[in-house]
């Protein structure tokens, strides 16, 4: 039936040797969510073969891949995406209405809190969070029960780095997509997922093709993500030294208008995102999706006061969750003086999105022209 | 030497098609068995049991699937649709569509290794959304032919191109995507049509919550739910919550004698009902059922007896009033409001589990098979027939029976499918 398929190999060689595979474990959690066993990640979180000969050449980790383009049309018409931020029903500024959550949260606690009341109303039996573990480690780990989901929300460092710390490798990246896979085998179904534009990315793709394991995922909740680190000791003392602080003193890292440090005795270095584009991950210089454009619900800090989040309201499922934990008590939305000034801040608000979509959209484009063999990827979309 | 009679075509491979059809096989007349689905058993195939006996319904149904399976003068006909007829009684043309299975019938073992591998995931039609299935797939465990099937709206290598990873798993070699649709003309003497019911769908019926809340179902929901072979293995949970369910509300007439929707009675719900109750309680003796009626219909052999049965052993109440409506509680408990015609009281119940006994409805595409035959239905889209030739459709050599005649229970459809029998092989005989 005409043209050859493209498999691993192929994607291999237009994403992953090109340095732009984005690491979100899509294509390897499908190969073995089906056991299939032919990728696994190999050394750096990248795919590789476990063994050639496995391979079936179905050509599905190379469409489900956030990096090539051939299912991008079918997704922008199934969300009726528009620019310049995707598709979304409302925004609105909001926070959480619990004090545990309150203590830990990095903005507004609306992801944990939306998560709490998923699972206390039977909606889901299982969220894929992400878990630190040390400063710059963290992990992916699917909470039951909200005592776990708070706990991962919450873990505070244990002071000691973390073992893959101690190789000298650091990230703030979680590879949520590898945790998929084992969820059919613990009887898991209705699950929740938190996770950066590419894994999302991935997650739609799947469910566009109606593949194994992303038939599990009933709730997608995106980050706004403009780059997420990853770096090495030789990297992190060139860092140490340009922003002058101590990597071991930091207690929270986050990014709105730039990048905010929180340190121990309650500093705050504030950095612009420029310095410290050095050790964001390749992959993220070539993605155009800042706001989480395919999510239920896509959030973050950029355009809301401290304490509160930024939340764009997308699909009819994001809505049915959202007004949901608001009716439940479960999240308060940030009260304005009147109409007008709620029009006005909800305008600011959506105008810096835009704004920093517009900058990783430009961002992306150049980088992609500039790369060998710059068209974009997947012949036939 | 007597000319050999005229093949029947019936239409429809449910317990009326499949009773028409050995019956007129047995006379020694050759059958062809057309069915649209990619295996015979129709609704009776999903339900767990049957009333007024509480038999197992796949169990007393299987034995017949496989007679028509392996019976010298019945050609089955899967996956098929009649899409053209002309000619008259004793002599029609018919065309049919043979939708190509993408599975090879003689090849395959039915040995589940190629599902066990498919990536793709969707909704299960036979168990009424409630688990998913593979694109390949056995429409249901003991379907007749015991072959899998290729869903070519879901497989991704006949939408998309990529995949087969099937055929790599396939120890018989059996899966042929280079099969194509075929149109196959038949030439026959009489025409049975039993197509059956679809539920209806109470989606429209906004004030009983249905698809709002996920702790009303309907009965055919229910008949899965409860059943060993259905996606819970036969635990009767709550959706909401998989907690065992101890308290039933089965409200009556959804659909049925209504003036917004169907204003004919649908004539088994009382019944099924009954039995729906019974067997919960049979699961589990803590359960108590409530079924709301207006007004019990038991006319059938046996079945005021069974009623009176269910009331004495089965710990269910009958409680006469229409439901107003369903609101829900903060555990996701269906609550039900009535008045209670007895007491001329208004009332209010919560359930754990509230079931719609969901009206019988023609099903979809009986228009356009009508106007295929030439054949008129009445004003419920249900086949038109007259008091003194029941079986009869508007066209001579073209007869009905079973549900896509009238809303008929079990018993009932057999007795009219071996009249529907008697009647074509009366016209192909003579």
């Amino acid at each position: 039936m005409g043209e050859e398929i493209k498999t691993f190999k192929d994607l291999n060689k237009e994403v992953v040797e090109r340095g732009i595979c984005g690491k979100c474990g899509g294509c390897v959690s499908f190969c073995s969510a089906g056991e299939l066993d032919a990728l696994e990640m190999g050394k750096n979180e990248v795919p590789q073969y476990i063994n050639e000969d496995n391979c079936l050449k179905c050509g599905i980790c190379y469409l489900i891949c956030p990096q090539t383009d051939t299912l991008n049309v079918e997704l922008q018409e199934k969300f009726g995406w528009k620019p310049p931020i995707g598709d979304y029903e409302r925004i609105t500024s909001a926070q959480t209405m619990d004090k545990r959550i309150r203590q830990i949260c990095t903005d507004g606690g609306v992801v944990t809190s939306l998560l709490l009341y998923l699972l206390e109303r039977n909606l889901i039996n299982g969220a894929i969070v992400s878990k630190k573990i040390g400063r710059f480690a963290r992990k992916a780990i699917v909470a039951r029960t909200p005592d776990e989901l708070i706990e991962a929300a919450g873990s505070t460092f244990s002071g000691s780095l973390h073992l893959e710390e101690l190789g000298g490798k650091y990230t703030t990246y979680t590879p949520v997509l590898s945790t998929v896979k084992s969820l059919e085998k613990g009887y898991l179904h209705d699950i929740a997922v938190v996770g950066t534009p590419c894994q999302i990315n991935a997650i739609r793709k799947m469910q566009c093709l109606g593949v194994i394991p992303a038939h599990l995922i009933k709730y997608a909740i995106g980050l706004f993500c403009i780059e997420n680190f990853s770096f090495d000791d030789a990297a992190r003392e060139m860092l140490e030294k340009k922003l002058d602080v101590n990597l071991e003193k930091i207690v929270k890292l986050n990014i709105k208008d730039d990048f905010i440090i929180s340190l121990t005795k309650g500093v705050t270095i504030h950095v612009p995102l420029e310095e410290v584009h050095e050790v964001a991950r390749p992959a993220c210089f070539t993605c155009k999706d800042f706001s989480n454009e395919y999510a239920d619900i896509s959030v973050g800090g950029l355009g809301s006061p401290d304490g509160y989040t930024t939340t764009l309201i997308r699909t009819k499922v994001g809505a049915s969750v959202y007004d949901g934990a608001l009716r439940d008590g479960y999240i308060q939305e940030r009260i304005f003086k009147d109409a007008e000034e709620s029009r006005i801040e909800k305008t600011k608000m959506t105008a810096k999105i835009v704004s920093f979509a517009g900058r990783k959209r430009i961002r992306a484009e150049k980088k992609l022209s500039k790369l060998a063999g710059g068209e974009r990827l997947g012949g036939k979309a | 030497m007597e000319e050999k009679p005229k093949p029947v075509l019936v239409i429809g491979g449910g317990i009326a098609g499949i009773q028409a059809a050995l019956d007129l096989g047995d006379m020694g007349i050759e059958v062809h068995l057309v069915e649209r689905k990619p295996a015979i058993g129709g609704r009776m195939a999903q339900l767990d049991k049957t009333f007024p006996t509480n038999d197992c319904s796949i169990c007393i149904l299987s034995p017949k699937l496989a007679d028509c399976f392996r019976h010298p003068n019945i050609t089955l006909h899967t996956l098929s649709e009649v899409k053209n007829s002309t000619g008259q009684k004793g002599d029609f043309l018919v065309k049919l569509r043979k939708y190509a299975r993408f599975v090879k019938e003689d090849e395959c073992i039915n040995c589940g290794e190629c599902a066990a591998k498919c990536p793709v995931k969707v909704s299960d039609e036979f168990d009424m959304g409630l688990r998913k299935r593979e694109a390949i797939y056995p429409y249901y465990l003991q379907g007749v032919p015991a072959v899998m099937t290729i869903d070519r709206e879901n497989c991704l290598y006949l939408t998309r191109d990529v995949c087969r990873i099937c055929e790599n798993f396939c120890s018989r070699n059996a899966i042929d995507f280079e099969q194509k649709d075929t149109d196959v003309t038949l030439h026959v003497g009489a025409i049975i049509v039993a197509t059956g019911f679809d539920p209806f769908d109470p989606s429209g019926i906004s004030q009983y919550g249905y698809k709002r809340y996920r702790n009303v179902i309907t009965s055919l929901e229910y008949e899965r739910l409860i059943c060993a072979s259905g996606p819970t293995g036969g635990h009767l949970t709550r959706p909401s919550d998989k907690n065992p369910v101890e308290n039933i509300a089965f409200i009556q007439c959804v659909g049925s004698r209504d003036l917004k929707n169907n204003r004919y009675c649908s004539s088994v719900c009382c019944m099924h009902a009954t039995k729906e109750a019974m067997l919960a309680y049979e699961h589990n003796t803590k359960v108590k059922s409530h079924i709301f009626y207006m007004d019990l219909r038991a006319a059938g052999k046996g079945f005021q007896k069974y009623v009176a049965r269910g009331q004495r052993e089965y710990n269910i109440s009958y409680i006469r009033g229409r439901i107003a409506k369903i609101t829900e509680d903060r555990n996701e408990s269906p609550i039900v409001w009535y008045e209670n015609t007895q007491s001329s009281k208004t009332e209010k119940m919560t359930v754990d589990l509230a079931v719609l006994a969901t009206s019988l409805v023609p099903r979809k595409g009986v228009e356009e098979l009508a106007k295929v035959l030439g054949v008129d239905l009445d004003e419920y889209n249900f086949f038109k027939t007259d008091a003194l030739n029941p079986l009869d459709t508007t066209k001579p050599g073209i007869f009905v029976c079973g549900c896509c005649r009238e809303p008929t229970d079990i018993p009932e459809s057999v007795a009219q499918a071996s009249g529907a029998a008697e009647r074509a092989a009366e016209t192909v005989m003579r």
